[in-house]
């Protein structure tokens, strides 16, 4: 049971995620999980640590900054897990001068050597299939950089030998552009972490570029964290909008289990608000107004969005117009998919017949959809997330 | 740099809470998100935020529609408690929520006070973010 089909691949755990990389991070692998400022970025390789574990693969955890029962309380914010899966690596109790009964304990915390000979004696005994190296700042500021550069080649080999995938954090404050360089090099993937606050709301963003020429890179794909969910990818703004009497509320209504509609004789006249929870994917939904005397609603919404999802009346095409002005009123270069509302209708037009009739870009997806039935809507929010996410 | 932010808005929220009659306390940005909340477990705090922005925003058009001048603050009055929903900078709103008899000269006092701790906090919280390519 190692909870990753033929075991060649390295789920994350997050869904949406797993399937941009063809089933997760190769085996073996080496992931450099990098910011050059203080980001949430141990959030991810906690929710990689913890995903194994209850997977019931073996997982290593090198903390050089928690006591090992710290570390395991810590991370039992991601989830319930079997105990027994999740080794630390203990390299705190020696600096606090406290006993500890761990099987992997580095004694010195001033011997560089020591340090990386336990890391690899636990490598090797235990075969992990996922390691966790929180982080190799702590060596590049305590070592000369050339000898931790060779211990971290040591340990990259090590992991290789039992076909682990391992992070290495890293926030460089040290090195110069030509060492992060060989560092990348070392790297097979390239996770960058960015954390940044606008009025009052934090948001923490990743982006995955394989370092191998014309592998999977992806845009900068926001985040959140939820005690015992873990991370997921977290979209604070998907904008349903469209003309009047489109579906716009009915499409917010099936795709969120509560939502909100304030509307009065049938029309929406403030907006629509629900959030959806589906394949590792957050995302809060907001409805516009169609009519034109409520555009100043999308002033005070049309901020920080992420994807748009654009209802027509895929049998009124006299009001395509109208739903390309309302996709302009959103904003320049936000992804969009144009879900053809009504397609049970009779009259209702082919999504090739949409895209030339609304003079659109050639590949811009159209989704027939019945929202009334629920049809093809999920499927429109599936094709967003991943125009969002990106990957090429 | 923002480790401290939002126990320190959360302070202010607590602050004005604890003013007799008092219900609620929220802080919302203008478009519409949540920044923090010291809510009873009955609201959603999401769908509160949403709200607010949508009326501030219709209630700011409607005061300079009508050449009012700048725009403080809406107040919703209904049968068992008011919401106060009030600009604090440019970029927040702050939900206050008291009960119907509240004495609303120490209501409003206290919400002036907390806007003006807000707006200075939100200020300072403030990281550019970086490019996105």
């Amino acid at each position: 049971m190692t909870g990753t089909g033929d075991g060649s691949r390295i789920r994350t755990g997050i869904q949406v995620l797993d399937e941009r990389l063809k089933g997760g991070f190769p085996r073996p692998s080496t992931l450099l999980l990098f910011s050059d400022k203080p980001t949430e970025k141990r959030l991810f390789a906690e929710n990689f640590a913890v995903q194994g574990a209850i997977a019931g693969e073996i997982t290593l955890y090198v903390d050089f900054f928690r006591a090992p029962t710290l570390a395991r309380a810590e991370l039992s914010r991601f989830g319930k897990y079997p105990a027994d899966r999740l080794i630390v690596v203990d390299a705190v109790s020696s600096q606090l001068m406290v006993e500890s009964s761990e099987p992997y304990r580095i004694k010195d915390i001033d011997d560089l050597q020591e340090i990386c000979d336990v890391i690899v004696q636990a490598i090797q005994e235990q075969k992990p299939s996922r390691i966790v190296i929180d982080s190799m700042e702590f060596l590049a500021d305590h070592f000369p950089k050339d000898a931790v550069l060779d211990q971290w080649k040591r340990i990259i080999d090590e992991a290789a030998k039992v076909r682990s995938v391992t992070c290495f954090l890293f926030i460089n404050w040290t090195y110069h552009e030509r060492d992060l360089s060989a560092i990348r090099a070392l790297s097979d993937f390239v996770v960058e972490f960015q954390s940044s606050m606008r009025g009052g709301i934090l948001r923490n963003s990743m982006r995955i570029s394989e370092m191998e020429e014309g592998g999977i890179r992806t845009n900068w794909i926001p985040y959140a964290f939820k005690d015992l969910v873990g991370v997921t990818v977290y979209f604070p703004r998907i904008m349903v909008t469209g003309p009047f009497n489109a579906g716009k509320s009915t499409v917010v209504r099936s795709l969120c289990e509560k939502s909100i509609s304030i509307d009065r004789m049938g029309t929406t006249v403030a907006f629509d608000y629900g959030s959806v929870n589906i394949t590792g994917i957050e995302a809060e939904i907001f409805g516009t107004p169609g009519q034109e005397r409520f555009e100043f609603i999308f002033k005070i919404f049309a901020r920080e969005v992420s994807g748009v999802l654009l209802v027509i009346d895929a049998s009124r095409p006299e009001d395509f117009e109208r739903a390309r002005h309302m996709l302009e009123l959103i904003g320049p270069r936000i992804p969009y998919v144009v879900l053809a509302n009504k397609s049970d209708l009779p009259g209702a037009l082919a999504p090739d017949t949409i895209v030339r009739k609304m003079d659109l870009p050639d590949g811009t997806p159209v989704v027939p959809t019945v929202a009334t039935e629920s049809k093809g809507v999920r499927d429109a929010l599936a094709i967003l997330a991943e125009m969002i996410i990106g990957v090429r | 740099m923002t480790d401290d932010f939002h126990p320190r808005i959360i302070a202010v929220l607590q602050e004005l809470r604890r003013i007799p009659d008092v219900i609620a306390v929220a802080l919302a940005r203008r478009d519409g998100l949540l920044i923090a909340h010291v809510l009873p477990k009955s609201m959603d705090p999401k769908r509160i935020a949403a709200m607010a922005a949508a009326i501030v925003g219709t209630s700011e058009m409607a005061a300079s529609e009508m050449g009012f001048g700048a725009f403080f603050q809406s107040i919703v009055d209904s049968g068992q408690a008011k919401m106060l929903a009030t600009g604090a900078g440019e970029e927040g709103i702050l939900i206050t929520m008291v009960r119907t008899d509240a004495n609303m000269g120490l209501v409003l006092l206290s919400v002036g006070k907390a806007v003006q701790a807000i707006t200075d906090l939100l200020e300072q919280a403030v990281t550019p973010p970086e490019a996105q390519a």
